[in-house]
């Protein structure tokens, strides 16, 4: 059989093989493992969401073929969304393209402006699709720490010049996977004069900006100055909607990176099941008590779990947004043997800060979509096998 | 701002969706025009496939799944090709993705390296030279001619066949043509592709629309040393009235499967949950619906056949599977038409959509642009209508 092709081998191979297999052995051994690892919310999709999907896959139109940028409809209300919720005004056929997850977007983005060999910043840690994207379409990663004592943003102006020349694609995530953390639009600000500088594009990934608490209401990139000249954004519903499965997202911004996503998108897939556009609809247009509801229900979790993390010595400040903590590991770890240790002694999953890049060491991400009894019973057992922890 | 990667600037946007695009709009505008352009059956999908779809739904079956489809749907496929095709393939190698379309840009992506030939017949679907380029791969394209119906032989692979050339493309039944290989047809060409040592990529999306009696022949299914190399891509799309509802899938050997598991995983992840729910309905469920619109269809290509057949000037082999026809308009080619100089296909086409409101795609989005498509997935009376229309102008034109 002839060999599969380089661009696939040349993907970061997968880390957790060991802490899978684990896993696997302790279920196999009938240990009720608690998994703190997964970012998909444990609640079903409201329940007027799927009403709508249901309504309207009994109408014969939406069982035709979708086009690839998805219904006018569709980008109308992420148009809305903007203009509602951050003053920004969009182009709904122009500055909006319909994607299947802002996966999809964040994945293709670097096919579309990456030649062999040229650069993509990308944060680390960071969600492993900007480095993936990046090197599938034969791009370099140039990884741009993201450190505690810079509050995890990364420091542009220690990048040096002639990389930041050859770069092209600066990925960026606020509210922040794995880190948890928020920026602040003085950051973005810089950001934009950093990308008008250089001529760079900056890909803003917004999938946590409705997952917030205590009253914080993350901003959107693009209601920056100039941000929609320079960049764009990717949306998703996954985590606000409770709505992963369904794989919708967007991508919103500058016209021409909007134009080729969705020109590139026309030769690999046919669009979005309508009736899922309509669900989305439904979703940005309609009652948010549900977004309310599980932003509340995160945050009494997030409170549980600060306080079980501090009871146990970690010095922490409760994260103002995401349904992720992010925490160093206690002295005498590394990333991958406290997550084991975790798994062998308590039965309990945490994904270990490599898993998200080389700075992610020292560090381990827990995630707060379970529910809550499951939560509070996989605290209790880290508390018993850890006692106190030191750093 | 600096330019797009060279790929971006290649790309051309998928042409035969812009004809339908145009004549959907005149249709919004209250023209009455005939759509011969369609990709896709005319039918809904079944009751059944939308209950399950339902179903799934109500039990809040709405979370990420794994990234390859959830196990009973790769066994259902698995079913399916055992069932149906004699070949024998486990669940994790089998892929589900956002269409087929999806499934052969997947499949491409892992097994093409920079500069690879791939042998594309003509004429071909339309997306296949674009998605080849995106892998980085060089299409080869090699003609066949409509005294063969549209088949490539193998005398005709091997004189294309360079020692760059990587993976053949092979679509039984076909788009545009609806030509259907033969088992001794496949085996002629399978030998080429062992001694040669390519990949076959087999899009076999039409397997189920296949009529006079014809059998369809997985190329795969032929020898193991001929699966080894292969990957099958087929769908629901056609078979069950489910282009909208995006779901495809691929059979290839585990390695190629798990390249193309982990390629998703960086790109779409799992297929929508609901639409999983409903394609393992469309597998697992009644088989009858699939006959009927069979039967629609085959009675629909024995009248559009015959019709465009009796009018001067265009010609076509009887195609077996699929719904298109794919006349040869030559004998209307460089001539003055109502003054207009028809010079082309796409001429023609444009044309026929302007004259008569007759809406065809041009061969031109296919390699060659002495042929016009007519795809027979809408109602009889229109496709009467139509012929009708397509004769009077003719009579009154020539
Ligand atoms: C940072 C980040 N971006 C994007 C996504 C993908 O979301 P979607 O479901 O819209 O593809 C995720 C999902 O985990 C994520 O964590
Ligand atoms: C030959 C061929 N292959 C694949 C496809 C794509 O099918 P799907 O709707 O499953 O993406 C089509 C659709 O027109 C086709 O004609």
């Amino acid at each position: 059989m002839p060999a599969v092709a380089k661009r696939v081998k040349n993907l970061p191979p997968y880390l957790f093989a060991r802490i899978e297999r684990l896993i696997a052995e302790k279920r196999a051994a009938g240990v009720d493992v608690i998994s703190l690892g997964i970012g998909d919310p444990d609640e079903p999709t409201p329940e007027h969401i799927r009403e709508e999907a249901k309504r309207q896959l009994e109408i014969p139109e939406n069982h035709r073929y979708p086009t690839s940028v998805g219904l006018p409809a569709f980008r109308q209300a992420v148009a809305r969304y903007y203009a509602r919720r951050f003053g920004v005004e969009l182009n709904p056929e122009r500055e909006v393209v319909t994607l299947i997850g802002s996966k999809e977007g964040i994945a293709h983005i670097a096919w579309c402006y990456l030649d062999a060999g040229e650069v993509a910043l990308v944060p680390d840690p960071s969600y492993p699709v900007y480095a993936g994207g990046t090197i599938l379409a034969g791009g370099e990663p140039y990884y741009l720490p993201l450190l505690p004592e810079n509050g995890f943003l990364p420091r542009l102006e220690d990048v040096p010049t002639e990389v930041a020349r050859r770069a092209k694609i600066l990925f960026l995530n606020y509210p922040n996977n794995p880190t948890a953390a928020v920026a602040s639009s003085s950051f973005f600000a810089e950001v934009v004069a950093f990308a008008r500088e250089f001529d760079l594009l900056v890909c803003h990934d917004a999938a946590y900006v409705e997952v917030a608490f205590d009253g914080y209401r993350p901003s959107s990139f693009l209601a920056t100055p100039g941000a929609k000249e320079v960049g764009i954004e990717f949306g998703s519903l996954s985590k606000p909607y409770n709505m992963t499965g369904w794989r919708l997202g967007w991508a919103a911004g500058k016209e021409e990176a909007v134009e080729v996503l969705g020109r590139l998108k026309s030769n690999i897939d046919s669009g979005v099941f309508q009736p899922i556009q309509y669900a989305g609809i439904k979703a940005l247009d309609g009652p948010q008590e549900c977004v309310k509801e599980m932003n509340a229900l995160y945050q009494l979790r997030r409170d549980l779990a600060v306080a079980a993390f501090r009871e146990m010595g970690w010095k922490i400040d409760p994260p103002k947004a995401t349904f992720y903590l992010w925490l160093p590991v206690p002295s005498g770890f590394t990333s991958e043997s406290f997550a084991e240790y975790l798994v062998e002694e308590a039965g309990v999953v945490v994904t270990p800060g490599t898993g998200y890049g080389r700075h992610g060491e020292g560090f381990f991400r827990v995630s707060l979509t379970l529910p809550t009894e499951r939560l509070q019973e996989a605290l209790v057992r880290m508390k018993r096998v850890l006692g106190k922890v030191s750093f | 701002m600096r330019g797009l990667a060279e790929r971006a600037q290649k790309l051309s946007p998928s042409p035969t969706l812009s004809v339908d695009t145009k004549a959907k709009e005149l249709l919004r505008q209250g023209e009455k025009v005939i759509n011969f352009g369609a990709g896709e059956p005319d039918f809904d999908t079944p009751e059944h496939i939308k209950e399950a779809a339902k179903r799934a739904l109500d039990q809040g079956f709405t979370k990420y799944t794994p990234v390859a489809g959830i196990l009973p749907l790769r066994e259902a496929i698995c079913e399916k090709l055992y069932r149906d095709n004699q070949l024998e393939y486990s669940p994790d190698e089998i892929v589900v993705s956002c269409g087929a379309k999806h499934s052969l840009y997947n499949a491409l992506q892992v097994l093409l390296n920079p500069g690879d030939e791939v042998i594309i017949p003509v004429p071909y679907w339309t997306s296949y030279p674009e998605q080849v380029k995106l892998a980085g791969g060089v299409p080869v394209f090699v003609p066949t001619t409509p005294e063969n119906d549209f088949k490539l032989r193998p005398e005709d692979l091997r004189a294309a066949v360079t020692p760059r050339t990587r993976l053949l493309i092979l679509n039984s039944p076909a788009n545009p043509t609806g030509s259907v290989y033969r088992r001794e047809e496949l085996i002629g060409l399978a030998e080429v592709a062992l001694e040669a040592d390519l990949w076959i990529l087999s899009d076999e999306i039409y397997e189920k629309l296949i009529y006079d009696g014809m059998e369809h022949v997985s190329i795969a299914a032929l020898d193991p040393e001929v699966k080894k190399r292969t990957v099958v891509v087929n769908g629901v799309s056609k078979a069950y009235a489910m282009t909208g509802w995006r779901i495809g899938y691929a059979a290839a050997p585990r390695p190629v499967a798990q390249a193309m598991i982990n390629l998703q995983s960086h790109s779409t992840s799992n297929p929508a949950s609901v639409a999983q729910a409903a394609a393992l309905a469309a597998l697992k469920g009644p088989q009858e619906p699939v006959e009927s619109m069979r039967q629609a269809f085959q009675k629909r290509r024995d009248f559009i056949w015959q019709h465009l057949n009796s009018l001067p000037g265009v010609r076509c082999p009887k195609p077996l599977g699929a719904f298109y026809v794919f006349p040869e308009v030559s004998g209307l080619l460089g001539r003055r038409l109502k003054g207009r100089e028809i010079a082309s296909a796409s001429d023609l086409a444009l044309f026929l959509l302007e004259e008569i409101k007759v809406a065809t795609v041009a061969g031109a989005a296919f390699g060659d642009d002495h042929y016009l498509r007519f795809s027979y997935a809408l109602r009889l009376e229109d496709i009467e209508e139509g012929m009708q229309r397509f004769k009077e102008l003719l009579e009154a034109a020539l």
